[in-house]
Order: structure tokens, then C-alpha cells, then sequence
């Protein structure tokens, strides 16, 4: 037998798993508290659904039911999400706004804080094209982030628009493409390779070329719209310049900056994008944008802005920021010399929301006491015939 | 300050070269210094002196905000680093090469039984997948000639600056699949949370390359 698990997975034992549900009921409440239900949606799928690219198709865990029909695993929520508010939630009031929590797989080579199965959590905002849903899909995400304790958190925004708008002065499509993938990759020696090669009108030749360093304040949206060559690159200016005085309405102008060269790998993305992250860690802990056209592959046309966080990324930051809460003794081990007394005071203590073991293994006080440090119970309690009376639990050193 | 990744060696002498004509002379300090970490306190720089292959890994993981990496090995490592200059030195040629009595002259040569060492798998699959040649890829770690003069290969893919080590042991080019020179990547991240320092230093090496 194989008592490994397969690549790219891993458990979560009880410390790590309570950690992860007490922030995944953080995150949960701001869900709820910014009035974002959550639905849960199934864990496979019709592969079609997902139109993957053939890149996104090697990473999906993909197989057959018994009816020959192609399965995935879902490597995503907001496909799913798309086509239930396309297809059952069709009829309700807009704008939608909906939430989950849940696992997603890619067979991906294993990055940092991404397994092969990893946990997402995420909003979608459906039925709204307005700049204030983009500055709120983007508020939320970064008041998550503030209030599960990650310090210096920063929010990167961009536009599809921009570089869009510059792209199409360019007739070559081709070149068009190519010019995406470097900024994509960050090859800014390719992009340049590419621009001066020619091929491309002079207009944007400059822009190109400076559009890696369009990064910053609010100050260089002003520059940017005075580059835009077009009215698409223009129009993505002025939609961002929105947000952006949004955001400040919120309070957080200042984690906000401007990153016109970001470019997204998910191709759905038609609005503003987004992606949060901290100094010194050198990965991206949220992602996300407005995409308009997705839901048209339901029949529908429903404007929408999401973003995900990654559960596992946010716990790895916390703990390189320090932030991991320390284990702290807690809740009252029982001895039950008198069953009755013990199971009255348990059930007691229980309803008050207190962490109770009762012995089942007829303990000494000793043993008790000793089973109590490791088990870090704050307390040790003896049910006798009359009393309940208390031990007392000296802190013998550091217990580890 | 930032943390730059960079190996030991030629990479490492020349980008101080290329410092020093950028006004910063960090020379001194290494010398004589078998420290893995170096800091350069006038450059504001923490150098992470590393094996070349691992560059692109520390720079991925943000452990580092910067490498120094020849463009051969950031193109195999296919880690996602951003890719900011070339720095113009340590230029070489990634080849592929016969033995010089097979009588292959062409890379269309090569049949289907065919062999080919290399330290460049990843890029090596890529060049023969792109041209429709079936071969098997045997990946070794170094000292590429001998798959061939041992048996253990038909043809090697290998980086060479001046040819002169294949010619000694009797190997033949017959392509060229790339040119390589020493190129300066960052973290994404990085980029952003430390863009005005990068930018800066960034500024002064093109001015010098």
C-alpha cells in the first residue's frame, strides 16, 4: 500500500486546520457583512464549460463518467458561478453578488502556495458595469486583507483597455499576440527586441517601450491619458481615474498604485485587473477583474467583476509576516470520578462554548496533569462524588 | 537594498565590471571572500552568490529581487522572472554538434534512433519538437562531449563561446539554436514594491552595457 499522498497535495492537521477555518470565517463574515452570499457549486464539471485554451487543458484534471461524457475537475469558481447565475439564478434581481470558499485543482507544476489542490476564496459582483462595483470587488479585497491581520498590504490596479488600445494601432496580428505574451512574461528585452524591429507605427513605438515603468500613484494616470494613442486606451484611463477616486472614498487611496503593464494570463479578463501583495514576498496573494463577455457563452449578457485570494498563500504571508496566532492552552480536561458530575459539568461547560474532554481512560491525577500540558488544556478538573474540584495545572516550563 | 542573485564566477567578475563603470566599485569586497552573502553597502546591494542554474529560482521565489543569469539557462529554467536588460557580456552559443566522423552535416540528419546528450533538455525537446525530429533527449549535468565518445549519444546540445572545446574532441556544429548573453531579471513583485531602487540601477547599467 501507498502511504504517500500523490504530488501537489497535502493535509491539514488539526492545528493547521483550525487556523484555516478560523480565517476562512473571517473572510466569511466580510463575505457576508458586504452583502455576498456564498453558494457552493460542484466539484466537477462538463469539461466544455471551462473552454479551456489548449495551455489551460494540460492543467485540468480531466476524465470520463460511464456515460463517455469529459469531466473536469474545476479549476476555477467563476466559470461555475457564470453559469449558474446564466442559468438558475437567470430570473433574480441584479446586480448578484455571490461568494465562495472552496478547493480548485490545476495539474500545474507546484508553485509557491499553490498545490495541485488549492483553496480559493472569492466574490463575484454580476449584473453591474459601473466603476463603483470595480472599486468594490477591489475595497473588499484589500479590507480582507487588512482585517485577517496581513500587514502592508498593496493592490495593484490595470486596465485590458489600455493595452488593448495601444495593441490596436498595430494592423499585425501576429505582432499583436507576440507583444501580449512578453508583457506577460515580463520579457521586457523581447518587447523591445520587437519594437525596434519594426513593423510597428511610431506612435506606440515610444508607449510600448515606456509602459513597463507606467507604474505608480495616482499621478501617472494623468500621464497615461495623455500618452493613450486612441479613445479605447482613453476610455480605460478615465474608467481607472473612476475607480481609483472610489477607492479613495473607502480609505484606501493609499495601499492603491497604478500598473498599466499588468497583463493577466486568464484571457477573460475586458476591464480593470487587479492583484494584490505584500514587500518581501515575492508572489502575488489575490488576482482578479472585471469581465464582461464570459457569460456570453451562457446566452446571456451579464457585466461582472470578481477577484480570488488564495487560502494557502494568505497563511504562508501570515506566517512569514509573523502573524500566525500562537497556540494557546485552552478549554478544561475532566476527570470523571463520579460519571454524572462530569457529564453534567461537561455539558455545562460545553454550552458556554468551552473545548471539554472527558477521560476516558481512567487517568491518574498525574497522568492527567500531564496529558492536559500536552494536550494544552488551561485547566484540569476532578468530578467527585460531591464537588468539582480543580487541579492545579503549574506551567512546567515550555510544554512544545 | 536590494538582494541580487548572481554565480560566481565570469557572470559575477563582469556585472561587477559593468558596476564599476556605473560608479559603483564593489571589487574590493569580494576579494578574498568565501561568504555566500555579500553586501555592498555604498551600491545599497545584498549580493546572494549562488550556482547559476539556481538564479532564475531565487528570483522566481522572491528570495532574491534580482538575478544575473545567462539567457540560455533563464530560458530552460522557464521560471516566471521578469526580464529586464541585457546586459551584453558573456555571450556564447548554444549548439547542437556531431562527431566530426559521422558524416552528419545537417540536423535533419538525424534519424529516429538518435541520441542527443545535453544540460538543456527542456530547450533541446523544444528545438527538435519544433522541427519534427524524433529523438531521445539523455539530460547530464556536465561535460556534454563525452555522450559521444562513449556511446552514449549521437549528438550533444551544449552552449560553446569560441567552438574550440568541441573541435578538440572531435565534434562538428551543425546548428545553431540560439545566442545567449547575460541577461538582468526581477521578481514581479519586486518590481513593484521596490520600483524606484530598480529602476535606478536598471537606468544606470543600460546606460553602460
Amino acid at each position: 500500500m501507498n502511504l504517500r499522498t500523490p504530488r501537489g497535495v497535502k493535509d491539514f492537521l488539526p492545528l493547521e486546520a483550525k487556523w484555516k477555518l478560523e480565517l476562512e470565517q473571517k473572510i466569511r463574515s466580510a463575505f457576508h457583512s458586504w452583502g455576498y452570499q456564498e453558494v457552493i457549486s460542484p466539484t466537477f464539471e462538463y469539461s466544455d464549460l471551462f473552454a479551456l485554451g489548449s495551455q489551460d487543458q494540460r492543467q485540468a484534471y480531466r476524465f470520463f463518467d460511464q456515460n463517455g461524457d469529459l469531466l473536469v475537475l474545476r479549476p476555477d469558481l467563476t466559470t461555475p458561478i457564470a453559469r449558474i447565475v446564466a442559468t438558475r439564478l437567470k430570473d433574480e434581481a441584479k446586480p448578484l453578488r455571490l461568494a465562495y470558499i472552496a478547493n480548485v485543482f490545476r495539474y500545474d507544476e507546484v508553485q509557491v502556495g499553490f498545490q495541485r489542490e488549492f483553496y480559493q476564496a472569492g466574490v463575484e459582483l454580476l449584473g453591474s458595469s459601473a466603476a463603483a462595483a470595480d472599486a468594490e470587488a477591489a475595497a473588499l479585497a484589500a479590507t480582507i486583507f487588512n482585517e485577517v491581520g496581513v500587514a502592508d498590504f498593496k493592490l495593484d490596479l490595470g486596465h485590458t483597455g489600455y493595452i488593448q488600445g495601444i495593441l490596436a494601432e498595430c494592423k499585425s496580428q501576429s505582432i499583436r499576440q507576440k507583444i501580449w505574451q512578453l508583457l506577460l512574461k515580463k520579457d521586457l528585452v523581447g518587447l523591445k527586441d520587437v519594437v525596434t524591429s519594426g513593423g510597428l507605427p511610431d506612435s506606440i513605438k515610444g508607449l510600448l517601450l515606456k509602459l513597463p515603468r507606467f507604474r505608480g500613484g495616482e499621478a501617472l494616470l494623468d500621464q497615461a491619458y495623455s500618452s493613450a494613442p486612441n479613445q479605447l486606451a482613453r476610455e480605460a484611463v478615465a474608467n481607472l481615474q473612476k475607480i481609483y477616486q472610489y477607492l479613495s472614498e473607502y480609505g484606501l487611496g493609499s495601499q492603491v498604485e497604478i500598473d498599466l503593464s499588468m497583463v493577466k494570463s486568464l484571457g477573460y479578463y475586458t476591464g480593470m485587473v487587479l492583484e494584490g501583495y505584500v514587500p518581501r514576498v515575492g508572489f502575488t496573494l489575490c488576482s482578479g477583474g472585471r469581465y464582461d463577455q464570459l457569460s456570453r457563452r451562457f446566452d446571456s449578457h451579464l457585466p461582472a467583476v470578481g477577484f480570488a485570494l488564495g487560502l494557502e498563500r494568505l497563511m504562508l504571508v501570515l506566517e512569514l509576516q509573523g502573524q500566525r496566532p500562537k497556540q494557546e492552552a485552552h478549554g478544561v480536561f475532566v476527570l470523571p470520578h463520579s460519571w454524572p458530575r462530569a457529564l453534567k459539568y461537561a455539558a455545562q461547560e460545553r454550552e458556554q462554548g468551552t473545548r471539554v474532554e472527558v477521560d476516558t481512560e481512567g487517568r491518574t491525577e498525574a497522568e492527567a496533569l500531564a496529558y492536559a500540558r500536552l494536550r494544552r488544556f488551561a485547566r484540569v478538573v476532578v468530578a467527585g462524588d460531591t464537588a468539582i474540584t480543580e487541579l492545579p495545572l503549574a506551567e512546567e516550563g515550555q510544554s512544545c | 537594498m536590494l538582494r541580487i542573485a548572481v554565480a560566481k564566477g565570469r557572470l559575477l567578475d563582469s556585472f561587477l565590471i559593468l558596476l564599476a563603470k556605473a560608479g559603483y566599485d564593489c571589487d574590493s569586497v569580494f576579494q578574498a571572500s568565501r561568504k555566500l552573502i555579500v553586501d555592498i553597502g555604498q551600491a545599497d546591494l545584498r549580493f546572494i552568490l549562488a550556482k547559476p542554474a539556481d538564479v532564475p529560482t531565487y528570483v522566481e521565489y522572491g528570495a532574491a529581487d534580482l538575478g544575473v543569469v545567462g539567457k540560455d539557462i533563464l530560458v530552460e529554467s522557464d521560471r516566471n522572472v521578469a526580464e529586464l536588460l541585457d546586459l551584453k557580456y558573456g555571450l556564447c552559443r548554444l549548439v547542437v554538434a556531431v562527431p566530426k566522423d559521422s558524416g552528419i552535416c545537417r540536423v535533419q540528419e538525424l534519424d529516429f534512433n538518435s541520441r542527443v546528450t545535453s544540460k538543456y533538455p527542456r530547450i533541446a525537446e523544444e528545438y527538435f519538437n519544433s522541427l519534427g525530429i524524433q529523438v531521445e533527449i539523455i539530460p547530464l549535468a556536465g561535460s556534454i562531449e563525452l555522450g559521444p565518445m562513449v556511446g552514449l549519444s549521437e549528438a550533444i546540445v551544449d552552449i560553446t563561446e569560441t567552438g574550440r572545446t568541441l573541435a578538440e574532441n572531435g565534434l562538428v556544429i551543425i546548428d545553431t539554436i540560439m545566442e545567449s548573453t547575460a541577461r538582468l531579471v526581477a521578481n514581479g513583485i519586486s518590481l513593484k514594491t521596490q520600483r524606484e531602487a530598480i529602476a535606478a540601477l536598471a537606468g544606470v547599467l543600460e546606460e553602460v552595457v
